[in-house]
């Protein structure tokens, strides 16, 4: 009966998503996420030196990729993942072969809900992940699918199906994600809101997209993931996530995909430094005055029906219009294309050739 | 640090309650409520006297007094129908308006507290909206929140707020499809947020708890035909949502929803509101697309002039559907021609009977 009110048991999907972790310190944190993450995979992208030996706990089950192997795996495009900088995550995601991707930062922990409970932050991912967005008009009561919550009055019948939900954006208590600047002026401020709602960013609107707490449909939206070109010998830092979320929305709105934003939390305990953060933001600050707009006005056509097609075409427009902004774009733009054939070389389309690519040094380590 | 006071505002803010019953609900509200003026719009048989409870400074409008102050130009006020509220903002000479029902109370939030909606509503207004990207901390302007890294630093000035949606808690604003399915719905969940709804999104835009800025988008609140007469209603609000927003769209102005909550008490009966929704059930589906997809040409400068544009749209591409457009539209002209008419520069148009009953008892 529709209305008997029995909560509705998550799938636990634990054969079907990946957890990827960005790594060059430790995985201590780990052990608070235990009983959460134990029965999943993880696929740990170790960054830095790569003869330094990542402790992975006891008890769970991954795969650990350091520079050697990304350049072993990749050869000459190896040049698209990024050195000394956490965009080196969005190898992880190449080389999974699941369809879900929950990707987290090695300073973020278990939250707690304002009751004082735990938070499965995994659990309301999937939850984001397996219900539809509602990208094309804005429902005043959030999360239409939520238990408690349906669409309000005046949203349109034909639009309550909704779209695939292509993205789960996660936030964070405690340390805020802040820009440089902003981290300098309030180092104080915490986030202590907690904020009971998930919402579908609408169509045709960008956002800054974090990548410390998020989880992504990988069969669906995948190549449109890449981290770009940050850290080691790049001009900028602290972007990659950011470059991400602006292609991916991008090519959501064109393929009617939608991208949730919201619960769950975690608790980030880390605020990094400000003027470490400043030196690496700091072409930003002015190159994305004129990113948003070019990203804004960034228009697809029917022929892009794929997310490669879009991506590749989207690459095309970075280094015609981007480009002469600095050569940095130039770069970029090429390294979207070779991210792009690197995926397809990972991930053949025909559903036979899943077994081919995986690491031997990776599941080695087991 | 210290939380910045929140300015009253009473002597820039009218409260428009169109009513049909009474306004006993008014007791509750009365320590929040007192200090500002109200415009009762009564609905109904205007030979029924409502009683508003001692202590309240107002001015109160029944049909004659509307027939008698819009001539002609009445016909675009809708009868049997909370839509009628909207001439209410027309008379207002404020700055801002605020619109309840008269069966929404007081709500509490989470610790137990009673929630101040007028103050949260006034924060709102006074501060900007960020409706050309989003915001993952919600709005930034809130103590405790801000920017967050990759929001451009351009566009953290924002834009001037025109209107401050508020939600509800317990019954929720549901169609009557969804009320029928879901009779023992309760909206229990509080989400401690205020966000901008972004440029290009349309939104259902409820009446039963609104704020706004009249002086900036005042025109475009009109609340349709509705009630005795016509083929549709439970869409006045709806309607001037959709107008409103993509007139705001259109002139850089922002849209807040969330905070605050009030509590709603009354479910209105689904059978009833099936009536009313019917038509609108099917029409949406042509209203919307019509809405997402209106442009109005950078010479359209004010909002009167948006909105004549709107209602000549309106005719052209709804019409066809329906008569009742080609009759909206026309209502929506002659709504702007009394809107003009009402506010010039003179303060002429003051209702003697209104005044009479409120300064007599509230001053």
């Amino acid at each position: 009966m529709a209305t008997s009110g029995s909560v509705p048991i998550t799938p636990v999907l634990k054969d079907e998503l990946d957890i990827v972790i960005p790594t060059i310190r430790n995985l201590d944190f780990l052990e608070m996420w235990r009983p959460f993450f134990q029965p999943y995979h993880l696929i740990i992208v170790q960054d830095g030196d790569p003869t330094r030996t990542i402790n992975v706990p006891e008890g769970f089950d991954y795969e650990l990729y350091n520079r050697n192997d990304i350049n072993r795996i990749l050869g000459p495009k190896a040049s698209c993942i990024s050195f000394k900088d956490s965009a080196c995550r969005c190898f992880g995601y190449m080389v999974s072969k699941k369809k879900y991707i929950y990707t987290i930062d090695d300073d973020c922990f278990v939250a707690k809900d304002p009751s004082g409970k735990d938070i499965n932050a995994l659990e309301q991912h999937i939850k984001n992940l397996l219900s539809p967005s509602t990208p094309f008009f804005f429902n005043t009561l959030y999360d239409p699918y939520r238990e408690g919550a349906d669409f309000v009055r005046g949203y349109p019948f034909s639009l309550r199906e909704g779209a695939k939900t292509a993205v789960s954006h996660g936030l964070w208590l405690n340390i805020p994600d802040y820009d440089a600047p902003t981290q300098m002026v309030k180092p104080l401020e915490r986030n202590t809101r907690y904020v009971d709602a998930v919402m579908t960013v609408p169509k045709g609107t960008l956002f800054p997209m974090c990548g410390m707490n998020l989880a992504f449909d990988r069969e669906l939206i995948g190549p449109a993931m890449y981290f770009g070109l940050m850290g080691d010998g790049q001009p900028i830092g602290r972007y990659d996530d950011m470059w991400a979320g602006w292609c991916m929305k991008v090519i959501c709105d064109h393929l009617s995909l939608g991208v949730k934003t919201g619960l769950p939390y975690i608790w980030h305990s880390k605020a990094s430094n400000p003027f470490v953060n400043l030196k690496k933001e700091y072409n930003g600050i002015f190159w994305q005055e004129e990113i948003i707009p070019f990203f804004q006005a960034a228009t697809l056509s029917k022929d892009h029906d794929t997310v490669q097609k879009c991506y590749i075409e989207l690459a095309k427009q970075v280094k015609e219009k981007l480009g002469k902004i600095d050569g940095y774009f130039v770069k970029l733009a090429d390294a979207m294309v070779t991210w792009i054939e690197a995926w397809d070389e990972l991930n053949p389309s025909s559903a036979s050739a899943t077994t081919a690519t995986t690491a031997t040094n990776g599941p080695a380590k087991k």
